[in-house]
């Protein structure tokens, strides 16, 4: 009873959140609610039972894609009203096109089968009792879908590799460290014992020459407005 | 587990990371040598698929037979030589960037796990892995405008393709209680009656795959990221993808969902009678060459899925000649087109080409005969690669398909020999600069090979039927 | 345990859950013609449906298999967030906005 209640509760807010998404007029509320549809679905996932999905969801997709949908919308310096001219147009032709497509999804999937071979031909069934969800996925993705999970990190290095050759410029006139020049420098820098007590002009040692102190800055500030600037 | 027999992909994996690191690590321009090492590294794994074993691995998901070796060696090659055909016009136009290789490199592997892919996550994974490098190299050139267009059209309509996509394989996979081919194909084997949800479920993943053939309905991106894209990264994107895709297709559709045949087949027959339609009305008025050339693949599509529909051996075996045929005299033609360029700069219109006959003859010779083999002229490879699906059609009583084929094929023409007569007949709008050795060589390969595939054609038509055979068991 | 708990809701309601972000997901897409972040979002709807489906059918079925699949969405999924973005951010660069409708020099 109250898994239904949490169960309605989360959906209703996950799709009141999506459809804001959609319709909100400022990209930056969109995202935020994304961020409120994921955490919904997530819910919808613990209850299904899928404790890693859900943790996962919350982690990377709120934590990180979320985030990066934030950064690029508030990076870009996006005119939003001119964004928002056209949508009423489209709105009322779209929302009868999607109702129809709604309906008829749920008509189809209302009448759902299964196949009767289904639970025979299951990959990989989970076994009732012992086993965290997290445990028997961690058990099948390094073994039987290590192929995929492979594949996996050959798509996360393409999204790398994209990203950077799309937006990483060589700007001139940047200062870098170069790790390679400072080690190599061996000669400029030396290490002497200094014998106690005396003074460090008598031996010689070099040291970077005082800077000349500018008599401006030493001066009074005659007006009595030394650092404040402007209030 | 039964690692070895995907030698080809580990091969091609562990290159292209040892080719990337290669790459980053010298302080100079790194991008001819990586190029260099990249189309080797293609060539290897071809040989290397040439020389691989048959069965299935890592738990059913991988599958290499015959019908995946003829692809993924197709796929191999159309990679390498639109590799070949980037190699001078990047550094001409400042976007030769090692990346680029290696981002090919990527995409080649995600169409091997396609053509490879036994498994709904395997075609899933694999059709990402192709696309998203895809996604990228189309907005290579990141400081034209037109360059990021493309990438940006592309981006968004090949997400809500792979959602598509998804959402079907999620259906399937509720109804079948796995995601394998072989347990798909028997789920539905034990079904009598198959209920709406997991048809709806099949439409959606076969939308998703037609939108990478760009099929029509799903083609509306093909002539704006054709045109936007840099011309060598539209000829790759016209060749390789296509063959991965058409091969993908073919796998699901028969495999899985070969039960299924009857409720696909008029799926395939209409999008195959809308794609040769549109290529053959819609590319008449372009004056923009490489617009024009996505019509055109828009319309050789709707003639390889004529073979796709046939839905039998003869069939398959004439959607295999189509496609290598069709590789060789585009990527031919995209030659010619990446070498139009006067006094340093490139150019991209039908009228540019006027007087190359008189200025260039060799070069108007080749593109001549590519644009006579397009159009399906007797002797030449296109004719032959026409007439095995108008036989399979036929074969197959499908003579509306094969009506509406010679008619489009009538109606292509036109614009065809219109870029012929624009060579050969019309005032010279100056002339074009000398093509590289690179491109040289790639037109008179694919010239030769569409001038004497007549006399030659046992292999090639031999490797198709074995291969077609294998997919479908005899 | 997840199984036992998840057949008070049964597979309907997860199933018409998934089948209204999906729609609400295409709207969005083709409504925003003018943003195409938005239109990013949309996507990550879509992609949001597909796993609310696949998890649905997994609790059902008492098959990992599904969850497995959702997991390598969500991957993939982040990935091709990223490279949106990147082609977001460089056509924001070239043309200083991001408006779909007015991507048409490209028209023919």
């Amino acid at each position: 009873m109250i898994v239904g209640l949490a169960f309605y509760l989360f959906a209703a807010v996950l799709l009141a959140a999506a459809a804001m998404v959609v319709l909100s007029r400022n990209p930056v509320h969109s995202v935020l609610y994304l961020i409120l549809a994921f955490f919904n679905a997530a819910a919808l996932f613990l209850i299904a039972g899928a404790e890693l999905l859900a943790m996962t969801l919350v982690i990377v997709y709120v934590g990180a894609v979320a985030v990066l949908f934030l950064f690029v919308v508030m990076m870009l310096d996006i005119d939003f009203a001119r964004l928002r001219e056209g949508f009423q147009r489209y709105a009322p032709i779209g929302a009868v096109v999607g109702g129809i497509l709604f309906l008829e999804l749920l008509l189809v999937l209302g009448t759902w089968q299964f196949a009767s071979e289904a639970t025979a031909l299951r990959a990989a069934p989970i076994q009732q009792g012992g086993l965290t969800n997290t445990e028997a996925l961690g058990r099948i993705l390094y073994t039987d879908y290590v192929y995929l999970f492979q594949l996996a990190g050959m798509i996360l290095l393409v999204a790398m590799i994209g990203a950077i050759v799309l937006t990483h410029r060589q700007r001139p006139g940047t200062r870098r460290q170069s790790v390679a020049e400072q080690v190599a420098r061996s000669n400029t820098i030396s290490l002497e014992k200094v014998p106690v007590g005396v003074g460090v002009r008598a031996l010689s040692i070099r040291r970077p020459p005082e800077p000349e102190l500018e008599p401006r800055q030493l001066a009074p500030d005659p007006h009595g407005q030394g650092h404040g600037g402007h209030h | 587990m039964n690692w070895t027999l995907a030698l080809p992909e580990l091969v091609l994996a562990i290159g292209t990371l040892l080719i990337l690191v290669a790459g980053v690590l010298p302080k100079r321009e790194t991008y001819f040598p990586v190029c260099m090492a990249s189309i080797g590294a293609l060539l290897l794994t071809a040989v290397l698929v040439l020389a691989q074993g048959e069965g299935s691995a890592f738990g059913g998901q991988y599958i290499a037979d015959g019908f995946s070796r003829f692809m993924k060696v197709l796929a191999l090659l159309a990679a390498a030589v639109g590799l070949l055909l980037a190699l001078d016009f990047n550094e001409k136009e400042r976007i030769g960037r090692f990346e680029y290789p290696v981002l090919l490199l990527l995409a080649s592997l995600g169409m091997l796990v396609m053509i490879s892919a036994n498994d709904l996550l395997v075609l899933y994974m694999g059709i990402e892995l192709l696309s998203l490098p895809l996604y990228v190299i189309a907005a290579f050139d990141r400081d034209n405008g037109r360059s990021a267009e493309a990438g940006l059209k592309y981006f968004v309509l090949g997400a809500l393709a792979s959602g598509l996509m998804l959402y079907g394989s999620s259906l399937v996979y509720g109804f079948a209680g796995a995601t394998g081919f072989d347990q798909i194909a028997a789920a539905f084997n034990h079904q009598h009656g198959v209920s709406a949800g997991v048809v709806v479920g099949v439409v959606f993943v076969i939308a998703g795959l037609a939108f990478k053939v760009s099929a029509v309905p799903f083609h509306m991106w093909t002539p704006d990221v054709y045109e936007g894209a840099p011309t060598p990264v539209t000829a790759f994107f016209s060749a390789a993808p296509k063959v991965a895709a058409l091969a993908l297709l073919a796998r699901v559709l028969y495999d899985p969902f070969g039960d299924l045949a009857p409720q696909w087949q008029q799926v395939i027959i209409l999008m195959s009678l809308l794609s040769m339609v549109l290529g053959a009305f819609a590319a008449i008025g372009q004056q923009n060459i490489k617009r024009l050339m996505a019509y055109s693949s828009i319309g050789h599509v709707g003639y390889a899925l004529m073979g796709l529909a046939v839905a039998d051996t003869a069939g398959l075996r004439g959607l295999l000649i189509y496609m290598a045929i069709y590789v060789a005299m585009n990527l031919g033609a995209f030659a010619v087109l990446i070498a139009m360029r006067r006094q340093g700069k490139a150019v991209e219109t039908v009228a540019d080409l006027a007087g190359l006959g008189r200025t260039d003859p060799m070069r108007a010779a080749w593109m001549s005969i590519f644009m006579f083999s397009m159009a399906g002229i007797p002797p030449l490879a296109g004719f032959f690669g026409k007439l095995y699906v108008f036989l399979a059609a036929v074969q197959g009583g499908l003579w509306l398909l094969a009506v509406v084929g010679v008619l489009a094929s009538v109606v292509s023409a036109y614009y065809y020999l219109r870029i012929v007569k624009v060579m050969y007949f019309d005032e010279a709008a100056g002339r074009l600069d000398d093509a590289p050795a690179s491109l040289g060589v790639v037109m008179a390969a694919a010239g030769i090979f569409t001038l004497a595939f007549a006399l030659w054609p046992a292999p090639l038509v031999a490797a198709a039927q074995s291969a077609a055979m294998a997919l479908l068991g005899g | 345990m997840g199984g036992i708990t998840e057949m008070e809701i049964g597979l309907a309601h997860y199933l018409t859950v998934g089948a209204i972000l999906f729609v609400l997901g295409i709207f969005g897409i083709f409504l925003n013609r003018k943003n195409v972040i938005v239109i990013l979002m949309s996507v990550e709807l879509i992609l949001l449906s597909v796993n609310l489906n696949f998890v649905a059918f997994s609790a059902k079925l008492q098959d990992l298999t599904g969850q497995v699949f959702a997991l390598f969405v969500l991957t993939v999924a982040a990935a091709e967030a990223a490279i949106g973005l990147a082609i977001v951010v460089i056509y924001f660069r070239n043309r200083g906005s991001i408006e779909v409708e007015e991507i048409s020099t490209l028209k023919g």
